[in-house]
């Protein structure tokens, strides 16, 4: 069955206020599709119409073509996190996945196994109130995957995870996107994404920003710029000048050249004789970009007292 | 059947439901034996009149009624509480069937908590008129075996106005107000209301004609038990009916 997740003119009006703004993007399988944007933005909104739990004012977004409730089995077709905190805190691990397991018709076998997957098999008979917030979205990630499903719409699951936890999510994502699985995974933070994401959707206001390969999303969005350092700081200026090749000096004598690439301003510096001491090609950080993009879309800017 | 065992296994892992269940049990029988004791050191001359002992016995049946209905309560609202309801519905869209599953769960559990609860009752209290050489009733007396069927449909009807309830409130707390009120409240003010307000309130509050249900001897003016019972449970129908939509309609 086709696992495509697919969006179209997706509106979620409160009143008078916007969600949802007309927002239509498509996640393929075999990928791992990044939702980007501040918080605010209606990324969970969306996830959640994804799932049937609220409703759109207008548009559709749909599984293989099929509104959720339309799907012959839900819960070997799509797998959810979103809340990890969405758990009884009187409940053991096991019992909270054995109620899930059940409405797939699977049992405590499969619950052994998804513990076991998330590294929660030592927890199983502990209550959920004893849990970390880096164990709880263990748990969520293995409710979201009881019925072994095509989909999985994950909201935030890097939150509270510890560096070796994010890299095991990361690596999860990963290995599930290459099994042929669809995966939509939500963040506001740019630099969760550099690592995992194959494809971005980035939204601010509830409206699509771009829709584009992360790779694609970078090269559109940052400028090439190259850091030369040399005891001629003089002659180098002279010579990027001739050249017509624009540059700023910093202020402890190195040269930023924008524009340009480190070979070319390697071979402007070698026909004038010049030696050079660093020659570095740097990018502007996903993080910049990222806060660059959505700056105007941004609600709740924290501003400096 | 897939979800109906999801929902028992939600209700039997979380210990409050054992002590809910447990609660009505217990609670309800001690209350009905207190409920009589002041009857209990008189002769027999100074009992009502007339005198229905099997009715007499479910006085407990006042706050039992409030437990089992949180029972119900309790099998929603704690998923809107922590936000499970997200969980439930995303591998369960099909809200109606989910909403099903939990009504069906509970509806067993409550039939089963509700015909303990009224068997101790009458037996308990049945145990102590004997003692104080009171007229007591057997279970196998006229009429006592539809009244004690009549007790057990009451209390689970409860259980299930509880589970509507609790989805129409998505709250605990604010199932319990309703519950009170509606339960407890109403019935306890309400028939003091001036003319025929008041006459009706005494009569066909839904819980007040339920407990017509339950009665042996019918006195001057009592709505018959067939009527009692069909009111509650129309009452019952109605609030499930509007639970039903409320959820299938709002956003979670």
């Amino acid at each position: 069955m086709d696992t495509g997740i697919r969006a179209r003119g997706l509106t979620k009006r409160y009143g008078h206020r916007v969600a949802v703004d007309d927002l239509s993007f498509t996640v393929r399988p075999g990928l791992v599709t990044g939702f980007l944007g501040p918080n605010g933005a209606g990324k969970s909104t969306t996830m959640r119409m994804l799932l049937g739990l609220t409703r759109p004012t207008r548009g559709t977004i749909t599984i293989g073509g099929r509104h959720i409730t339309d799907l012959d089995d839900p819960a070997h077709t799509v797998g959810a996190l979103l809340d990890a905190r969405a758990v009884h805190p009187l409940r053991t691990a096991s019992d909270h996945l054995l109620a899930y397991a059940q409405t797939a018709g699977l049992g405590r076998a499969r619950v052994a196994e998804v513990l076991e997957l998330v590294g929660l098999a030592d927890a199983a008979g502990r209550r959920a109130d004893e849990f970390s917030l880096g164990m709880h979205q263990r748990l969520g990630i293995a409710t979201a995957l009881l019925g072994d499903p095509g989909v999985l719409v994950l909201d935030e699951p890097l939150n509270g995870l510890d560096p070796e936890g994010i890299r095991w999510m990361r690596t999860l994502m990963r290995d599930l996107a290459g099994e042929g699985r669809t995966i939509l995974f939500s963040s506001h933070l740019m630099s969760e994404m550099e690592l995992t994401a194959d494809n971005l959707i980035v939204v601010g206001h509830g409206r699509l920003l771009a829709e584009s390969t992360l790779a694609e999303f970078v090269r559109a969005n940052t400028t090439q710029a190259v850091t030369v350092r040399t005891e001629q700081p003089d002659l180098l200026s002279h010579a990027l000048h001739r050249a017509g090749v624009p540059f700023e000096r910093a202020p402890d004598a190195s040269l930023l050249v924008t524009g340009t690439e480190s070979g070319t301003v390697g071979r402007i510096a070698a026909a004038e004789g010049i030696p050079l001491d660093e020659l570095t090609r740097v990018r502007e950080s996903l993080e910049d970009v990222f806060l660059r993009f959505t700056h105007d879309d941004t609600d709740y800017e924290g501003r400096a007292a | 059947m897939r979800i109906l065992r999801s929902e028992w296994t939600k209700l039997r892992s979380v210990r409050s439901i054992w002590i809910t269940i447990l609660s009505t049990v217990a609670a309800g029988t001690a209350l009905s034996a207190l409920g009589v004791s002041d009857l209990l050191g008189g002769s027999p001359a100074d009992l009502p009149d007339p005198w229905d002992p099997t009715a007499t016995s479910l006085k407990g049946f006042l706050f039992a009624q409030l437990l089992i209905g949180m029972l119900g309560a309790l099998s929603i609202t704690p998923e809107y509480a922590t936000g499970m309801i997200g969980t439930s519905l995303s591998h369960v869209p099909a809200r109606s069937r989910l909403l099903a599953a939990k009504a069906t769960v509970i509806t067993a559990i409550a039939l089963v908590t509700s015909l303990v609860t009224a068997l101790l009752s009458f037996t308990v209290v049945q145990a102590l008129f004997a003692g104080a050489d009171l007229p007591s009733a057997g279970l196998t007396d006229p009429g006592v075996p539809r009244a004690l069927t009549s007790a057990t449909l009451y209390l689970t009807l409860i259980a299930l106005i509880g589970v509507a309830v609790g989805t129409l409130t998505r709250s605990t707390t604010g199932s319990l107000a309703v519950l009170v009120g509606g339960l407890l409240l109403v019935p306890a003010i309400a028939p003091g209301l001036p003319g025929g307000l008041g006459d009706w309130f005494g009569d066909y509050w839904p819980n007040t004609a339920g407990q017509a249900a339950y009665a042996v001897i019918r006195t001057e003016g009592m709505i018959a038990p067939g009527t009692g019972l069909a009111v509650l449970t129309l009452t019952a129908l109605c609030i499930a009916a509007a639970s039903h939509l409320a959820f299938r309609v709002r956003d979670i």
